[in-house]
């Protein structure tokens, strides 16, 4: 009887062992390798994408981020291809309208901005503006959320823009940003909320020039 | 003698102006509901009496959208073995929305206040307010009448109230002047001719001929001056009230003149915490009541029931009552969230590889979670108890590209 007992302790270690070792493997295999969870052929379409943004220079986090958010989310193969399609599109014109000094952060808030309808030529705009040692993240961050949360995108670039060129600092647009949020949720339409929060931020530059909604050459909104 | 009822007309016409705008506001359908249980003893020393010593048993309930809150409030007491109705109130308050920073009120109220066996008594109430309101503060005015029932002093009250309110960090100050004025003063007609109240707060009569030219009618006006600090800690909340009364020392007891008291709770699980108070209170003159000294020790049960659909579908500010993100050292942040009744915080997003991770409970209602987090844009979404994945409130959000939405973080260098 003594001897079947071991014999059978013997034998469910023997079945237990390879499979906590198995699903050891596949645990830092998924912390080493976060896109396994991808089948293989979407999986094959996410690496190319991110080997093209590698070889033009482009931030891959994104990218890759967008992936393993779509697999965390539950989202299908063909949902998460179409998503970091989307996101590296977005950073290659956020690129080309920033320029290429622009930082990372930078790069990916303006692929945030172009994905909620913000134009190339408006991001080119503020770019061009920029002064030195001024980041563009911060008020594109916000303008993004703006427009999300239904500013008409004219009404939202137009007033960032003015406030970028009035030398608005990161914290100005924060507050903007909290205190037309607040509006929002009271019930005041957002673009007036907009418009009246964006009278409380202190002037520290130069009056505006045109707006970047303006521009009658913007190739984008002609095709509209 | 009509002079206050001006002003009362004044704040409800504009307060009805600014609850019914012309144009139809859009607010978000958030709505929260917290149910309250308190169970202990409880003492109360009318002056002059024999003190009043009874177990309590004190349920609340309190429903809140953007734009109404309702309130119902009941105590039982159990005195030689035997239970009782005690307090009984029910409220409600419609708000406009805010606009430039104002935002208009309107309450109604009917209760039924207990000090002891022989004393106790009805009022129905309702009042307007005018609030500005600001991120870290606020001051609000207000006008109302109040209609006691079953008071032999005191007919109708009305009540103009102003305030001034501050929030800094877990600390909340507030500051209020109300004036009560007595528009008339009962008769009484036992011995089958008209009596007068000798002041607001005394039933005892006398005969009207031996009153003043105006017979039983005089006016008589009270004003308090009332401060409270409200300090709110992880596990500890604490609030102290104090106040000083001023009027015609006809209409004020001595013992009116002054009072404090002191309430503490300490939060022993999320929604249990031990209850003390004590102190004084003023006599209440709408209701006939004398001053008191009061104390009360007991447990207090909390449930806020959350609607599924509000944590699946569009309101976390209405559940998430704070979300704040600090630098904590170097490449660390540390993150922060209020959320009262519910089991368990987590949040994922590019820091953490989109791997959810569990925020700890840090007391009732706080959240907190220390975590690496690069400069630059980071993207975070944040599940209460395991629902859907939701853009955290008090930062920028935008779409996810599958159908949702996700908060972006900006960490500076």
């Amino acid at each position: 009887m003594k001897i079947l007992s071991w014999r059978l302790c013997a034998l469910m270690l023997a079945l237990l062992l390879p499979a906590s070792t198995r699903a050891q493997d596949e645990t830092s295999a998924r912390t080493l390798d976060p896109l396994s969870r991808l089948d293989p052929a979407y999986r094959y379409a996410v690496e190319v994408l991110l080997d093209s943004a590698r070889l033009a220079g482009l931030p891959t986090n994104p990218i890759e981020s967008k992936a393993l958010e779509g697999i965390a989310k539950n989202r299908n193969g063909r949902q998460i291809v179409i998503a970091t399609r989307d996101v590296y599109r977005s950073l290659v014109r956020s690129r080309a309208a920033l320029g290429p000094s622009a930082t990372a952060a930078e790069l990916t808030a303006g692929a945030n901005a172009l994905r909620v309808g913000i134009t190339s030529v408006e991001l080119a705009h503020m770019a061009s503006t920029r002064g030195a040692g001024k980041e563009l993240t911060m008020p594109l961050v916000v303008l993004s959320d703006l427009v999300t949360r239904g500013v008409a995108r004219d009404t939202a670039s137009q007033t960032i823009f003015q406030l970028w060129q009035k030398g608005a600092a990161d914290e100005d647009f924060l507050g903007l940003w909290r205190g037309v949020e607040r509006d929002i949720v009271s019930g005041t339409d957002p673009g007036v909320a907009l418009m009246n929060r964006a009278r409380e931020v202190p002037t520290r530059g130069p009056a505006p020039t045109t707006p970047p909604g303006a521009r009658s050459e913007n190739p984008e909104t002609q095709n509209q | 003698m009509h002079l206050p009822k001006l002003p009362a007309a004044a704040a409800v016409a504009a307060t009805l102006a600014l609850l019914f705008p012309g144009q139809r506001a859009r607010a978000q359908n958030a709505s929260e509901m917290e149910v309250r249980l308190e169970a202990g003893a409880a003492t109360n020393s009318p002056p002059g009496t024999v003190p009043f010593r009874a177990l309590a048993l004190t349920p609340s309930i309190r429903y809140a959208t953007n734009r109404f809150t309702v309130r119902a409030r009941g105590a039982a007491w159990h005195d030689n073995n035997q239970w009782h109705l005690g307090d009984a109130s029910a409220s409600a308050q419609v708000f406009a929305p805010l606009r430039y920073g104002v935002r208009a009120e309107l309450s109604a109220g009917a209760s039924h206040l207990f000090h002891d066996y022989a004393l106790q008594s009805d009022q129905v109430d309702a009042e307007a307010r005018l609030h500005w309101m600001q991120e870290k503060g606020g001051i609000w005015l207000g006008s109302g009448v109040t209609r006691p029932l079953r008071v032999g002093a005191v007919s109708s009250v009305n009540v103009s109230s102003g305030g001034i309110w501050t929030s800094v960090g877990p600390t909340t100050l507030r500051g209020s002047v109300t004036s009560f004025f007595f528009t008339k003063l009962d008769t009484t007609t036992q011995t089958n001719r008209p009596e007068c109240a000798r002041n607001a707060f005394d039933n005892t009569t006398f005969p009207e001929d031996a009153a003043s030219t105006d017979g039983c009618r005089h006016s008589s006006r009270l004003t308090d001056v009332e401060g409270s600090f409200q300090w709110r800690q992880r596990l500890l909340e604490l609030t102290f009230r104090g106040g000083h009364r001023f009027g015609d020392s006809l209409d004020i007891e001595p013992r009116s003149e002054r009072w404090a008291s002191m309430q503490a709770a300490v939060w022993i699980t999320s929604q249990v915490a031990a209850v003390a108070g004590g102190g004084t209170e003023p006599a209440q003159p709408a209701r006939g009541f004398p001053a008191r000294r009061f104390a009360s020790l007991g447990l207090m049960l909390a449930y806020w029931p959350i609607p599924r659909q509000a944590v699946l579908v569009t309101t976390p500010a209405s559940l998430i009552r704070a979300f704040e993100l600090r630098p904590a050292g170097t490449a660390l942040q540390r993150l922060t969230a209020r959320i009262g009744g519910v089991e368990t915080v987590e949040i994922m997003g590019d820091f953490t590889d989109w791997t959810p991770v569990p925020l700890l409970r840090q007391g009732r209602d706080q959240w907190e979670l220390l975590i690496p987090m690069s400069p630059g844009v980071h993207q975070i979404n944040l599940r209460i108890d395991g629902g859907l994945w939701i853009a955290p409130p008090g930062i920028p959000s935008i779409k996810d590209g599958f159908n949702g939405e996700v908060g972006v973080l900006v960490i500076k260098p």
